[in-house]
């Protein structure tokens, strides 16, 4: 065989594989993943359901960066991209005037006080469009998201408890989240965010709120008064599509949908142990604390 | 073929592969902590040296060198990759650089002026493999 055929085709099974083949993380394969005819995973099989015959949604998911290269298709929401919610506008996104002067704050500090870099639980969008993976644990009376991304941690309460009033129970970072299935969607709703309050803003981030209320990686703000309703709905085996709608009066003028978009991880490869705060050099390097978070 | 012998046997192909020394494919497999806010993508420099110190840690691994300049002063800097979890998916292993080895570091600088960078990408003198650093300055 000839030097550059074992070369090039060396180049072509590196190019094939995903990067997770080189982890040395264990690998152990998923059961019940359809295969085509090649033997690979064929991600375009129906979904799977359970007992119950509801769709599955169980299993490791990672953010999906560039499913629709054509463009959005008509009369769906507009995709986050690069960690911006409002790309997909032409106006951006519908801000109130105080929460416009706050997400240019927030980016024009190249995302000092992101609760992503802070070592702080995520907004809700931005851990749908980090890039760790995500594990969905799918149970009749209650689903669990992992999120690996900073341990983020949510619970969706499937038995038919309503939401709790909004402001009743102490704000949760990661809200409070019940959830219903409308045909194969499984729509949850969430309030009781811990977001900004705009009455403590006065043009600088407001003290006890660093890493508060981050929609996006651009700083696009919430507030407590934020009711979030997520629509997901597994296409196929391959693919995770999330619609997700703001609406929250105090920091926009109108509700907005955006939509992410998710990959299946079928290698069996598993969520790694993120222990964020061991050797935090961010709060160093910008000139903050390195021993319990950032100036209070 | 038993599943886990196919496990076993993936894992051989990848090292490997890793082993001939291949570019291994960029992707954004960690954004983690605000590139922005701590170093300056308009400030790159590159860095030779000899590995002084490496902490395999969460959130960022991170690891030193003694940098000669053309005085011969020697000058410690501090560079910073991505999470374990990102090298790992993207190929690194927490032996893959030693200490003593002579490396070359793509990096930003710090804005705060330190001796401190984001490495982008780590040439390995021993083998010339080149190894992507799961940067966060990817988008």
């Amino acid at each position: 065989m000839k030097r550059w055929f074992i070369v090039a085709a060396l180049a072509a099974i590196v190019a094939a594989l995903s990067p997770s083949l080189f982890a040395q993380w264990p690998l152990w394969p998923i059961p019940g993943v359809p295969k085509g005819t090649d033997g690979k995973p064929n991600l375009t099989a129906p979904a799977p359901r359970t007992a119950d015959g509801k769709p599955d949604f169980s299993g490791i998911w990672m953010r999906y960066d560039d499913p629709e290269p054509n463009g959005t298709p008509p009369g769906r929401p507009p995709l986050v991209k690069g960690g911006n919610a409002g790309v997909g506008f032409k106006d951006g996104l519908p801000f109130q005037p105080w929460a416009a002067d706050l997400q240019k704050k927030r980016a024009a500090e190249g995302g000092l006080n992101d609760p992503d870099g802070l070592c702080l639980p995520q907004g809700p969008l931005q851990y749908h469009i980090d890039p760790q993976p995500l594990k969905i644990v799918q149970m009749p009376r209650q689903i669990f998201i992992i999120y690996e991304s900073n341990y983020g941690f949510r619970t969706i309460y499937m038995d038919g408890r309503p939401l709790p009033p909004q402001g009743e129970p102490q704000p949760y970072w990661h809200g409070y989240s019940i959830g219903r299935w409308e045909g194969d969607t499984l729509v949850v709703e969430s309030n009781n965010f811990h977001g900004v309050d705009p009455s403590q803003f006065h043009g600088v981030e407001p003290d006890g709120f660093h890493g508060v209320g981050w929609l996006d990686h651009r700083g696009s703000p919430y507030t407590e008064a934020m009711k979030l309703t997520e629509r997901f709905r597994r296409v196929n085996y391959g693919e995770l599509d999330i619609e997700f709608t703001v609406d929250d009066a105090k920091a926009y003028t109108r509700p907005f949908t955006v939509r992410v978009s998710q990959h299946v991880v079928a290698d069996g490869s598993e969520l790694i142990e993120f222990i964020c705060h061991e050797n935090q050099m961010f709060l160093k390097l910008t000139g903050r604390d390195n021993s319990g978070g950032p100036p209070r | 073929m038993t599943k886990s012998r196919g496990v076993y046997m993936k894992a051989k192909l990848a090292a490997l592969l890793v082993g001939t020394g291949l570019l291994l494919a960029a992707r954004p497999l960690v954004a983690h902590h605000a590139f922005a806010a701590e170093f300056d993508a308009d400030k790159p420099i590159t860095l030779t040296g000899a590995v002084t110190k490496i902490q395999w840690t969460n959130p960022h691994a991170w690891f030193y060198i003694d940098v000669k300049d053309e005085t011969g002063t020697v000058t410690n800097w501090g560079l910073e990759m991505g999470s374990p979890n990102g090298l790992m998916r993207s190929g690194w292993t927490r032996n893959s650089m030693k200490l003593g080895e002579v490396v070359t570091v793509e990096a930003s600088r710090a804005k705060n002026g330190s001796n401190s960078a984001n490495a982008k990408a780590v040439t390995l003198k021993s083998t010339g493999q080149r190894l992507f650093a799961a940067s966060s300055q990817q988008p």
